[in-house]
C-alpha cells in the first residue's frame, strides 16, 4: 500500500489554512494543552525536589545508624565513633540527639524538638548548619546559645539576639540567646527545631555516651548500599539506613503527586484532542461531495485517510512546536520568580528539565493524530456515488 | 477500435422493500475516438450507465469492457487506479476543489499520478480551455463556465482514453454551453478523444457524432 503522502500534504496544508479562525483556535488549544503538561510538570518536579533536596541536604547521611528497636538510643557512642573512624570509606559523621521540650518567650510558648548536635562534625556531613537564615551558627563550647527554625521563631515572635526559656523534659528552665535562624524548607523541621551543641544537651539531660542517631558520609553515596552491611558489622548495630531508603518514601509519595499532576494536564489535553477531533471530523462532513469527486477522480482509501490524518497531524506539529516554546518561557519565568504556597509554607519555583520537551511532545502529539484517526476513517469510507449525487 | 462494451447490464437498486430497476439489460458499444451523447426522460439511467463505465459503481449483473479488459472483478483500489488513468469525469456542478486554485485543480491527479512536469502541463491545459489568464483563480472567483472548464481541464490531465460528462452544461446558459460543447469537440478532434455525454438539451445532444436514446433503463433500438 503506498499512499502519495507529497500529495496528500499538499491538499492538507490548503485544507487546513483555509479558515484561518479554526486554525488559530485548534492550535492554540494544542499550545495551552502542551504548555500546560510542561508547566505544571516543571512545578511539581519543582516541589518534589526542593522537598527532597532539602530533606536530603539538612538530615540524611548516605548511611544513617539508628538506634535497636524498642531502644532509645545509641548506646556506646563513644566506641562507635571510635571505630567510625577507623573505616576507610567513612569521610565524616555526626551524632545527633533528640529530645522534647517547650520553648517560651514571653507570653507566648511551644512545644519543641531538641536537636542536639556537635556543629563542626556536622559541617561535614550535612548543609543544615549552611541554612542559616539570619543569625550566626553555634560553636560546639557555646553553653548559653541556640538556633530556632524559621517557623518557630515566626510563631513565638523571636529573632536573633532574644533569650528565651528552654524548658527541658527533666523539668529544668535554662534561659538561651538565640544565636541564629535556620532555614531548610523541610516544613516539619522549620516549624518546631531547636538546635544546640551536644555538649551543652549533655548536660543538660544528662545524658551520656548515646545518641539518636549517627549520620555517616561516605567517600561515595553510590557505596552505600555495599558498605551497609560493613558497618552493621563493624559497629554492631542493627538499624542501618541508605539515602536511597530514607528517601524512597518521598520518591512514592513524590510519584502519587505525579499521577495527580498527569490527570491535571490530561484533562487539558483531552479538551484540545477533542476539539482537534471535532474540528476535522466537522470538515470532512462539510465535504463529503470533495472527497467523493477527489475519488472519482483516482484518489484511493488511504490517500483520503493520508489526507485527514496529516491535517491532524498539521496541527500536532504546529500546535506542539509553539506549545513547547511557551511552556519552556512560562517554566523558566517560574524558576525565576519563585511564590509563595501559604498552605505548604514553601516557596514554590518551577524546576526544567530537557526530558519535560520530550514527554509533553510525546503526548500531546500521539493524542492529535489519534483525535484525527475516527474522522479520517470516516473520510476514507465515503461513498462515492452517494457524495457526488446526493443520495 | 471499440473502447467501450456492455452487454446486458443491469444495476438494481433496493429502496425499502421496493426494488429500483435503474438499468435493465443495458447492450452498447462505443467506438475510439467517437461523441457520444446520451439522452433520455429523467430517471432512465443515464447516470446509473455512465457511473458503471465510468468503473464508479459496480453492476449487479452484466458485463463491462473498457479496451477489451472486463473491469467488473477489479478491486476498489485497482478500480481508483483505473480511473486516475484511464478515465476522465465532468459532473453537473461543484465539481472542483474549493481550497485549491484553478492551476492546482488541474495539477492534482497528475500529482497523485506521479508526474513530474504536472505544473506545465496543467498551464498548458488551462490554455487549451481558454483560461490561461485565470491560472490563480479559486474556484469561487469564477464563473459557472469558467468552473467547468476548469474541470474538463483537470479531466484531461493524465490524457485519459475517456471523458465522461453527465449533464456538463446543465448549470450553464446557452452560450457558455455552447463553448462547452464546442471545446469537446475541438478536444475531439484533434486529440481523438473518445467522449460520452449526458444531456437533456436536443441542441447539445445534436452536436454529438451519434445519440444513444435510453428508455426505463434500456437503449432504445434504432
Ligand atoms: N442510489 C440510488 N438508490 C436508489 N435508487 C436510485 C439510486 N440511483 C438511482 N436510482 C434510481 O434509478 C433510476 C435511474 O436513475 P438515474 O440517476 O440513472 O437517472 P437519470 O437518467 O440520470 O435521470 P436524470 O436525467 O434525472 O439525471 C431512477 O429511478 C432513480 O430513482
Ligand atoms: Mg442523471
Amino acid at each position: 500500500m503506498s499512499v502519495d503522502l507529497r500529495s496528500a500534504l499538499f491538499y492538507s496544508k490548503r485544507d487546513i489554512f483555509k479558515n484561518k479562525k479554526i486554525f488559530i483556535f485548534i492550535t492554540l488549544s494544542i499550545i495551552f494543552a502542551t504548555a500546560n503538561i510542561i508547566a505544571v510538570n516543571a512545578l511539581m518536579d519543582g516541589m518534589i525536589y526542593d522537598f527532597v533536596d532539602n530533606t536530603v541536604e539538612s538530615s540524611i547521611g548516605h548511611l544513617n545508624i539508628y538506634p535497636d528497636d524498642n531502644e532509645r538510643f545509641i548506646d556506646g557512642l563513644g566506641l562507635k565513633e571510635q571505630r567510625l573512624d577507623g573505616l576507610n570509606e567513612v569521610e565524616a559523621y555526626s551524632s545527633r540527639l533528640s529530645a522534647s521540650g517547650v520553648l517560651s518567650y514571653k507570653e507566648l510558648s511551644a512545644p519543641i524538638v531538641i536537636l542536639a548536635l556537635d556543629p563542626e562534625k556536622e559541617t561535614k556531613v550535612t548543609e543544615l548548619l549552611q541554612k542559616l537564615d539570619r543569625g550566626a551558627v553555634i560553636n560546639s563550647n557555646d553553653k548559653n546559645t541556640i538556633l530556632v527554625s524559621y517557623r518557630l521563631a515566626e510563631d513565638l515572635k523571636l529573632d536573633v539576639g532574644d533569650e528565651a526559656d528552654l524548658a527541658f523534659e527533666n523539668g529544668d528552665v535554662k534561659i538561651y540567646s538565640v544565636k541564629g535562624i535556620v532555614r531548610t524548607g523541610d516544613k516539619d523541621f522549620d516549624s518546631s527545631t531547636v538546635i544546640m551543641p551536644m555538649n551543652e544537651a549533655n548536660r543538660q539531660l544528662a545524658i551520656d555516651n548515646s545518641a539518636s542517631v549517627i549520620l555517616v558520609r561516605l567517600s561515595d553515596k553510590e557505596l552505600a548500599g555495599t558498605y551497609k552491611p560493613v558497618l552493621m558489622r563493624e559497629l554492631e548495630v542493627n538499624n542501618v539506613r541508605t539515602w536511597e531508603e530514607e528517601t524512597g518514601f518521598l520518591l512514592s509519595f513524590a510519584d502519587a503527586w505525579k499521577g495527580f499532576t498527569a490527570v491535571i494536564s490530561s484533562v487539558g489535553l483531552i479538551a484540545a484532542a477533542i476539539s482537534v477531533g471535532i474540528v476535522i471530523y466537522i470538515n470532512v462532513l462539510h465535504k463529503k461531495r470533495q472527497i467523493g469527486i477527489m475519488k472519482a477522480i483516482g484518489a484511493k482509501d488511504s490517500f483520503i485517510f493520508a489526507v485527514f490524518i496529516i491535517e491532524a497531524a498539521l496541527f500536532g506539529v504546529i500546535g506542539v512546536s509553539i506549545g513547547n516554546v511557551v511552556g519552556y518561557l512560562v517554566t523558566r519565568y517560574m524558576e525565576a520568580h519563585p511564590f509563595y504556597d501559604a498552605i505548604m509554607q514553601t516557596w514554590i519555583s518551577a524546576r526544567f528539565g530537557y526530558y519535560l520537551f520530550y514527554n509533553a511532545t510525546i503526548v500531546s502529539f500521539t493524542v492529535t493524530i489519534l483525535a484525527g484517526v475516527y474522522p479520517a476513517i470516516k473520510a476514507s469510507r465515503v461513498d462515492i456515488i452517494k457524495a457526488i449525487w446526493g443520495r | 477500435m471499440e473502447i467501450i462494451r456492455t452487454s446486458d447490464l443491469k444495476k438494481n437498486y433496493t429502496l425499502g422493500k421496493v426494488d429500483v430497476q435503474a438499468l435493465n439489460g443495458v447492450d452498447s458499444s462505443i467506438e475510439q475516438g467517437e461523441f457520444i451523447a446520451i439522452m433520455g426522460p429523467s430517471g432512465c439511467g443515464k447516470s446509473t450507465f455512465l457511473n458503471l463505465i465510468g468503473m464508479l459503481d459496480t453492476p449487479t449483473s452484466g458485463d463491462i469492457y473498457i479496451d477489451g479488459r472486463d473491469v467488473t472483478k477489479m478491486n476498489g483500489s485497482a478500480r481508483a487506479e483505473y480511473r486516475l488513468k484511464h478515465i476522465g469525469f465532468i459532473f453537473q456542478f461543484f465539481n472542483l476543489f474549493n481550497e485549491l486554485t484553478a492551476i492546482e485543480n488541474v495539477m492534482f491527479p497528475m500529482m497523485l499520478n506521479k508526474q513530474p512536469d504536472h505544473k506545465e502541463r496543467a498551464k498548458e491545459l488551462l490554455n487549451i480551455v481558454g483560461l490561461g489568464d485565470r491560472l490563480h483563480h479559486l474556484p469561487s472567483e469564477l464563473s459557472g463556465g469558467q468552473q467547468q472548464r476548469v474541470t474538463i481541464a483537470r479531466s484531461l490531465a493524465n490524457s485519459p482514453k475517456i471523458l465522461l460528462a453527465d449533464e456538463p452544461t446543465g448549470n450553464l446558459d446557452t452560450r457558455s454551453s455552447v463553448e462547452i460543447i464546442e471545446l469537446f469537440r475541438k478536444l475531439n478532434l484533434e486529440q481523438g478523444q473518445t467522449i460520452v455525454m449526458v444531456t437533456h438539451s436536443p441542441e447539445i445532444g445534436g452536436k454529438a457524432d451519434r445519440i444513444i436514446h435510453f428508455r426505463d433503463g434500456k437503449v432504445m433500438e434504432g
